[in-house]
């Protein structure tokens, strides 16, 4: 098994600063989804992973913890995930993504 | 080379694969796209071999997202961990014989201009410090002293790193390498020094850890060598394999070396500054209105 990035819901959607997207080396792995946290109440929307493409630099987590100072960003063991969004279940808005939650490990 | 080239070819649009209806449909051509909308729309980078937290792809993708028009940009590489990314994006990509790149590229930007005349067709070298300070010096050297129109992007890693570790003109005096056990006998080569001696419309030094600022360096370099003359930006991206930084590490590595020699640096002759200001409306380089006269 392998770490990839995992993003609080609760704690971005409460901010709308999108540093570990811009500062994540691969293209279109953390994207953004501006309903995410809507139903709770936040405005912004936050910010997930697509798992397939994280390759686990955890650059996103210093960002985020130094750099933003929200600490929304923690490593978890791919198994450990219960669902997560992969590039297949993307779908591109004209603002904003979604992406259909599902077990990112097959079998 | 134009809006055309990203098009699905009649009846085989349920066939392509996702990755492509997503770039035809929300990717980035013939829309202006800017650092502050990442995460929102397709990327013209795919994925990429590269290593995991490597600081040269970040430096990659923010310049394929800051290109001013995509659609008709051609980046020009050589051997080189870059090219590894370079290569996997959905704009053209010539890849140059070790060391002549900017001959590829003044080729390449000369033929554009005979056959596009006016319309501004963007040649963009994106090649490491090795490709360019060493091996392809004069090459690089003599498209500057031609005034050759294209950009010259030096990913200054300061280290051969896709051959284990040698020591580059462009490494620091005394660093220690796999592949040069006895450290550094001399001093990193001056190539800013030398792109503005050659007359380089506009030379700057950036590093990957301010995304915004790589973007207008990048946009005001591309649009620079469309007309006046050429445009060289030498960016730091760490080589986190062979300095042994850890890769959640790299942007505080960034920040220090930012502060200590890589210090963000802007060179952009007068010419240059009439042209943005004229023709782009940057409003930094308009003239100043003249000082109300004071009576004595």
């Amino acid at each position: 098994m392998y770490l990839v990035a995992d993003i609080n819901v609760d704690i971005c959607a409460q901010t709308s600063c999108k540093l570990c997207t811009q500062f994540c080396p691969e293209a279109n792995t953390i994207l953004y989804n501006d309903q995410a946290g809507k139903e709770k109440g936040y405005k912004y929307g936050a910010a997930y992973v697509a798992v397939d493409r994280c390759k686990g630099c955890a650059q996103c987590v210093w960002v985020c913890d130094n750099m933003a100072k929200h600490h929304a960003i923690t490593m978890i063991m791919i198994d450990q995930l219960p669902k997560a969004a992969i590039t297949d279940n993307v779908t591109y808005g004209e603002k904003s993504t979604t992406a259909l939650l599902a077990s990112p490990v097959v079998g | 080379m134009s809006l055309d080239y990203v098009k699905f070819s009649p009846g085989f649009e349920k066939f392509m694969p996702k990755e492509y209806r997503d770039m035809v449909e929300h990717g980035p051509f013939g829309k202006k796209v800017s650092v502050s909308q990442m995460g929102s729309f397709k990327e013209i980078l795919e994925e990429h071999p590269m290593c995991a937290g490597c600081a040269m792809t970040l430096f990659i993708r923010l310049s394929m997202i800051s290109f001013p028009n995509p659609e008709d940009t051609i980046t020009v590489g050589t051997a080189g961990c870059g090219r590894l990314a370079i290569s996997q994006a959905a704009i053209p990509f010539v890849y140059g014989n070790y060391g002549d790149q900017n001959g590829v590229a003044s080729g390449l930007s000369r033929g554009l201009r005979l056959r596009f005349g006016d319309k501004p067709k963007d040649v963009v070298v994106m090649v490491g410090d090795g490709g360019m300070a060493d091996i392809g010096f004069s090459a690089t050297l003599h498209s500057w002293f031609r005034k050759e129109k294209f950009t010259t992007i030096m990913l200054d890693n300061e280290v051969y790193g896709n051959t284990g570790g040698q020591e580059s003109g462009m490494t620091n005096r005394g660093a220690v390498l796999k592949m040069a056990p006895l450290g550094k006998k001399f001093e990193k080569m001056d190539m800013v020094g030398m792109a503005k001696i050659a007359g380089c419309a506009y030379v700057a030094t950036v590093v990957p850890n301010n995304p915004r600022r790589v973007e207008t360096v990048i946009k005001k370099a591309v649009l620079i060598a469309r007309e006046v003359g050429p445009a060289y930006i030498q960016a730091y991206t760490s080589c986190n394999i062979e300095y042994a930084i850890p890769t959640d590490k790299v942007m505080e590595d960034a920040k220090n070396v930012e502060g200590d020699r890589y210090q963000f640096s802007e060179y952009i002759t007068d010419d240059a500054k009439q042209y943005l200001a004229e023709r782009y409306g940057y409003k930094e380089f308009l003239p100043k209105p003249a000082a109300a006269v004071t009576k004595a």
